[in-house]
């Protein structure tokens, strides 16, 4: 099967591989044309792999001898030989020399994985571990079946990552699901290879013996420094997690930190079973049912809202006025919370409301003034000393924190000729043709005071202060 | 709870002084969460004629969180789904969009002018919307048709 030069064909509907001069374009598995030609460039390096390099004792570390693939051997969980499901449509196809094209599909039917191995720089030498060896030299199928076995140990230790139980076999591969993250938790995932006979070529990338007794603590050098990577993200993420910001799901699905280990490049972004899309799925409608609604006000701001007695103003022209929250009416002299936007309610009606969110019940505006706005995601900068010029230029995007957000107490002082039409357009759309200082001031009062309002500005001339120059 | 004080509020309001084609019964007098609403059918609309049987639940956050809707008599209608629940899709119901100021007479009215005026591109039935875009006639049709056939009494 060195057919390394050759066209392949790849079905789309099956994930097959065949060479062209073979079958053709029509998939000989399930009879598709939704094929595609897949050119591989032969490489002159390669040498057709070999067996027996390695001395027989397991316990030996390896020689110079390694596998292509350096997760050819990769069997963690060392599962009893048979007792796998094995799919009749699995198609692995070994060319030989440096390229292998594999075709796994879960005997469920769950995924389906499709690999393309290139592989050199190994010295073109192959150690076999001794059980693949005794059953065969270079069997498809045995890949297939560590595949298996790989993936359905990562699956289930996935699906119980509440434990801490690490699965680990020979010391090799610990899978340690931490509780980070409420949703998705996070994923540790070590590799410790067990010598390190074969590094020249590779830079410390090399393969293991799954199967043999190695030493523990050597670990794989550059694979632990991108999986310390991957950690050190998903805990940042982890906490950025608590706003319910979306989370990537590579780096989180050890399917994926696997495939991405074992540079499934073709499957770029993608969820690997029914389980996990469903779990992305719903992830997604929680984020929606919950995105938009703003958050809960804090409890400083509810207590510190004015209270007023009702007075005849406020109860209108018809002369009476209910709490639109509990809707009771509402006696004049009775005391009730002001909120910024001016609507009034029952205090402990509002204070309800504004522990789950802190905005307006009536007209939605926020309750946060602007002084005290900003998040974590947006926050605010104080400038000493707004330029207004400055926001002219493009400055606004070289010192964005300190040109582009003017104290909200100062910037009206400026002069407004010096704000383009179009940053103030974007400060409030509603307030575009009030060009008189006087009226601007007055809408200062307002619009200032909403959060949403203000930090739309904020975001507003954070994004455009650059480019409006 | 304030929020029952409220909800008897309402319920006497709306049975007091109905919206036009909606009349309102608590389905056990002693729960003031659960509402049978009859629903007439709009007036030059496919659904003209009937009678919809809807259940208005209120959580008992009540107006805190906003009450749903869904239709116990079958109906042909994009944003209502076409499953034993029958929900409605509201938009002043979802929660980034609810407001405790929000009445829920103003609720029922809404929903029955959804009746008249189907949101196409709200849909949560995308093939019912589609033929509500794209064959106009046929999906009136079936919704006649389903009118008569599930929500007339007799």
């Amino acid at each position: 099967m060195a057919d390394a030069a050759g066209d392949r064909v790849m079905c789309h509907a099956c994930g097959g591989v065949w060479p062209r001069s073979e079958h053709g374009l029509i998939c000989p598995q399930c009879q598709s044309d939704f094929t595609e030609i897949v050119e591989i460039p032969p490489d002159p390096d390669e040498e057709p792999p070999s067996i027996s390099d390695r001395p027989d004792s397991a316990s030996s570390p390896r020689s110079a001898g390694s596998p292509r693939n350096p997760w050819a051997d990769h069997n963690p969980w060392a599962a009893p030989q048979g007792d796998q499901d094995r799919n009749e449509g699995d198609q692995p196809w070994d060319s030989g020399s440096g390229f292998r094209h594999r075709t796994y599909r879960s005997p469920d039917g769950r995924f389906t994985f499709s690999t393309t191995t290139y592989t050199h720089g190994f010295g073109g030498q192959s150690g076999q571990s001794p059980s693949t060896r005794s059953t065969s030299n270079l069997d498809p199928m045995m890949m297939v079946q560590n595949m298996d076995n790989i993936f359905r140990g990562l699956t289930s230790n996935y699906q119980q990552r509440e434990r801490s139980a690490s699965v680990s076999s020979s010391g090799q591969a610990s899978s340690q699901p931490r509780g980070q993250g409420q949703r998705l938790g996070s994923f540790e995932f070590n590799i410790e290879t067990g010598n390190s006979a074969t590094s020249s070529q590779d830079g410390g990338l090399h393969p293991r013996d799954a199967d043999g007794p190695q030493p523990i603590n050597n670990p794989l050098r550059t694979l632990s420094d991108i999986l310390e990577l991957f950690r050190a993200d998903l805990g940042a993420n982890a906490q950025a997690a608590g706003t319910g910001g979306a989370r990537v799901v590579t780096g989180t699905n050890p399917l994926a930190m696997l495939s991405s280990l074992l540079s499934f490049d073709r499957l770029g972004d993608a969820v690997y079973s029914q389980e996990e899309l469903d779990r992305v799925i719903s992830q997604l409608i929680d984020q929606t049912a919950n995105r938009g609604a703003p958050p809960p006000a804090p409890a400083s701001a509810i207590r510190s809202l004015p209270k007023k007695k009702v007075d005849t103003e406020m109860l209108g022209h018809e002369g009476r006025a209910e709490c639109s929250i509990c809707m009771d009416a509402v006696e004049l002299g009775a005391e009730v919370t002001v909120l910024p936007c001016k609507h009034w309610f029952h205090y402990n009606c509002i204070e309800l409301w504004l522990n789950q969110h802190n905005t307006c019940p009536h007209c939605r505006r926020g309750i946060d003034s602007p002084q005290t706005q900003g998040t974590s995601d947006n926050p605010v900068v104080i400038a000493d000393s707004p330029e207004p010029v400055s926001r002219r230029t493009s400055s606004a995007e070289a010192n964005p924190g300190r040109s582009s957000q003017p104290p909200p107490g100062a910037w009206p002082e400026q002069s407004p000729s010096s704000w383009s039409s179009r940053s103030f357009s974007s400060w409030s759309a509603a307030q575009d043709r009030n060009n008189g200082q006087d009226q601007r001031r007055d809408s200062r009062g307002e619009g200032s005071s909403t959060g949403s309002g203000f930090t739309g500005w904020v975001r507003n001339r954070l994004g455009g202060g650059g480019s409006s120059s | 709870m304030g929020s029952q004080k409220r909800i008897a509020k309402e319920l006497a309001e709306l049975t007091e002084s109905a919206p036009e084609g909606i009349t309102v019964k608590l389905a056990d007098e002693s729960n003031l969460y659960i509402w049978n609403v009859y629903m007439e059918g709009p007036e030059n609309s496919p659904y003209q004629n009937g009678t919809f049987h809807l259940t208005l639940t209120l959580p008992t956050e009540y107006p805190f969180k906003p009450p749903t809707v869904s239709f116990r008599t079958k109906i042909y209608h994009p944003n209502v789904t076409n499953d034993d629940k029958g929900s409605m899709c509201l938009g002043m119901l979802r929660a980034d969009e609810w407001k405790p100021s929000s009445r829920l007479a103003a609720v029922l009215q809404f929903a029955r002018q959804l009746l008249a005026e189907p949101m196409p591109d709200d849909a949560v039935e995308g093939r019912i919307a589609e033929q509500f875009k794209g064959d106009f006639a046929r999906y009136e049709e079936v919704a006649r048709e389903w009118t008569r056939k599930y929500a007339v009494r007799g």
